[in-house]
């Protein structure tokens, strides 16, 4: 407790510097200037984690997104109940570090869910961007809005555009393996 | 995952969720045991939802967040008192209308319990003996003296609240987002994303149903106002502002506020043509009410059962007597997603209980 109020006010200009400079340096706050950083800095959520804890879990109604301020991320994927232990199976599906974002999705979607667990891999610091704060920005400075969502829906597409292009490559790949099977059951 | 932390992590939570939790019992503490705190703080809230919109978009024209809260403030003072100015007089003349005319009232007033009586007396004499001008007397006077006892009590309350409820609204929208960011700091990381999503879905819902209310009363009160003035029903503007604030509270709300409107009309010996005129107004304004802004405004906006409706207005009037019927609805329905949101989010946390 008293390791949380000290750090909570001795930390504050330092954290303030690092935010600034974090939004900045995130591709979704990319276009916005000083003035308009400063605004968003206001508005956004600074969290503190714990090495291995829980940012949030798969199956969960997601709000927003996080950007890693400082530290890093371990993404996992639960798949069903390990018959053995009869715990859920995790795999780890990629370790996201500094400057990085995760869970956008939840800003455009209506109660939609997480697709993917999010942990902390050391202590680390997280920037929340939720729905209720774009929407708080749109209402109250349209101009901010408008530039933080034609990058956010750059973002879904870059995403939308690689996700089909591995959709049409494992296509392939299963059409070449299998079209040698065919002809030799032929 | 590794749970070498979980030991501290779990600790940290704790501490937290108590911290908040304490704050928050103490500031409802406050709310509820401090005298004139609620009623300043409801009516703080119902300015701050109405001038929120409005201080939005000056912010969009590049105004600074205080300016832009500044200005509306500054802006509906001087309405009110430029209304307060040509109201006054209109209000003034109805009631010194209302003072010349009370021998007539009271001579009305004797007449119509006498006949009552006259009538009662006929009907069932030979079992009871009505004495209704005494009882009504009796009332009358204790009346009066409770209200001549209680009107310092209330002139302080009066001035109280309307001096903190406008000071409460200003800092509300100035610095509210600002103590919220504040609070949000303290909740533990496993429920903070459940407490933005719950305070941002019922801000909204309690921001539309107050600014829908309003509206409906508003033109509710209007309805009222301008046809009973067209039919040339006296003190009009005094009922309708009457109507307008007892249709705060759904249901029995639009039946307080036409009683006044039927005991002048009965006292006044109104005749039978002016008496359906009347009832034809608070008709017309009911069913405006009705077809028109509730199913259009404020229904889509709380979604509770009439029962549910009825049941929290009568322990509304239990608790707390007008205030109560009136916060009633809002109160239920932020209880009402407070508990679906904290039941669906447990659910959630059921199949996997771990850090």
């Amino acid at each position: 407790m008293i390791n949380y109020i000290w750090e909570f006010i001795f930390n504050k200009k330092t954290a303030s510097g690092s935010i600034q400079t974090a939004l900045k340096n995130s591709y979704l706050f990319s276009q916005l200037n000083s003035r308009e950083l400063r605004f968003v800095e206001k508005i956004v959520h600074i969290r503190q984690y714990r090495a291995s804890e829980i940012v949030f879990r798969q199956g969960e109604i997601g709000v927003g997104m996080y950007i890693i301020a400082k530290g890093s991320i371990d993404i996992f994927q639960e798949r069903g109940e390990n018959s053995s232990e009869g715990e859920e199976e995790q795999v780890h599906i990629t370790r996201l570090s500094e400057g990085t974002f995760f869970g956008e999705l939840s800003l455009v979607e209506e109660n939609g869910c997480r697709s993917a667990t999010a942990c902390a891999q050391e202590d680390s610091t997280l920037i929340g961007f939720f729905k209720p704060d774009l929407l708080e920005v749109l209402e109250r400075n349209p101009v901010i809005g408008v530039k933080i969502t034609f990058k956010l829906a750059e973002i879904l597409g870059q995403r939308l555009r690689a996700t089909t292009e591995k959709v049409s490559q494992l296509r392939s790949h299963i059409r070449s393996n299998t079209a040698p099977r065919e002809m030799s059951a032929q | 995952m590794r749970g070498g932390n979980n030991y501290q992590i779990k600790r940290e939570r704790i501490i937290k969720l108590i911290v908040v939790l304490l704050i928050l019992v103490m500031a409802m503490s406050i709310v509820l045991l401090v005298e004139n705190m609620l009623a300043s703080f409801v009516i703080a809230f119902v300015i701050s939802y109405l001038l929120s919109p409005l201080v939005s978009l000056l912010e969009r024209t590049g105004l600074s967040r205080n300016m832009a809260v500044v200005i509306p403030f500054l802006g509906v003072g001087t309405i009110l008192t430029a209304a307060i100015y040509i109201l006054i007089p209109v209000i003034d003349h109805q009631l010194a209308s209302i003072r010349s005319e009370i021998p007539t009232y009271i001579e009305g007033t004797t007449r119509l319990i006498s006949k009552t009586e006259q009538y009662l007396n006929e009907f069932a004499g030979a079992f009871h003996k009505f004495d209704i001008a005494t009882t009504v007397q009796n009332k009358l006077v204790q009346w009066s003296a409770s209200i001549f006892q209680n009107i310092p009590t209330l002139l302080s309350k009066f001035f109280t609240v309307s001096l903190l409820a406008p000071l409460f609204a200003f800092f509300m929208l100035r610095d509210g987002k600002g103590l919220f960011l504040k609070l949000l700091e303290l909740v533990p990381n496993n429920l903070f994303e459940l407490a933005l999503h719950l305070q941002h879905q019922i801000n909204s819902q309690l921001g539309g149903f107050v600014r829908a209310r309003l509206l409906e009363s508003a033109i509710v009160g209007g309805v009222v106002w301008v046809g009973l003035a067209s039919i040339g029903f006296p003190y009009s503007l005094l009922l309708g502002i009457t109507a307008a604030i007892t249709n705060l509270i759904p249901y029995i709300g639009p039946f307080i506020g036409a009683v006044p409107t039927v005991i002048l009309a009965f006292v006044n010996q109104t005749s039978g043509m002016t008496l359906t005129l009347v009832a034809i107004v608070y008709l017309v304004s009911q069913i405006i009410d009705m077809v028109v802004i509730i199913p259009l405004v404020v229904a889509r906006i709380v979604n509770l059962h009439p029962v549910t409706v009825i049941l929290a207005i009568i322990i509304g009037s239990e608790i707390m007597g007008i205030l109560g019927m009136i916060i009633s609805i809002p109160i239920t329905s932020i209880i009402k997603l407070t508990g679906v949101s904290i039941y669906n989010h447990l659910l959630g946390f059921r199949a996997s209980d771990r850090v």
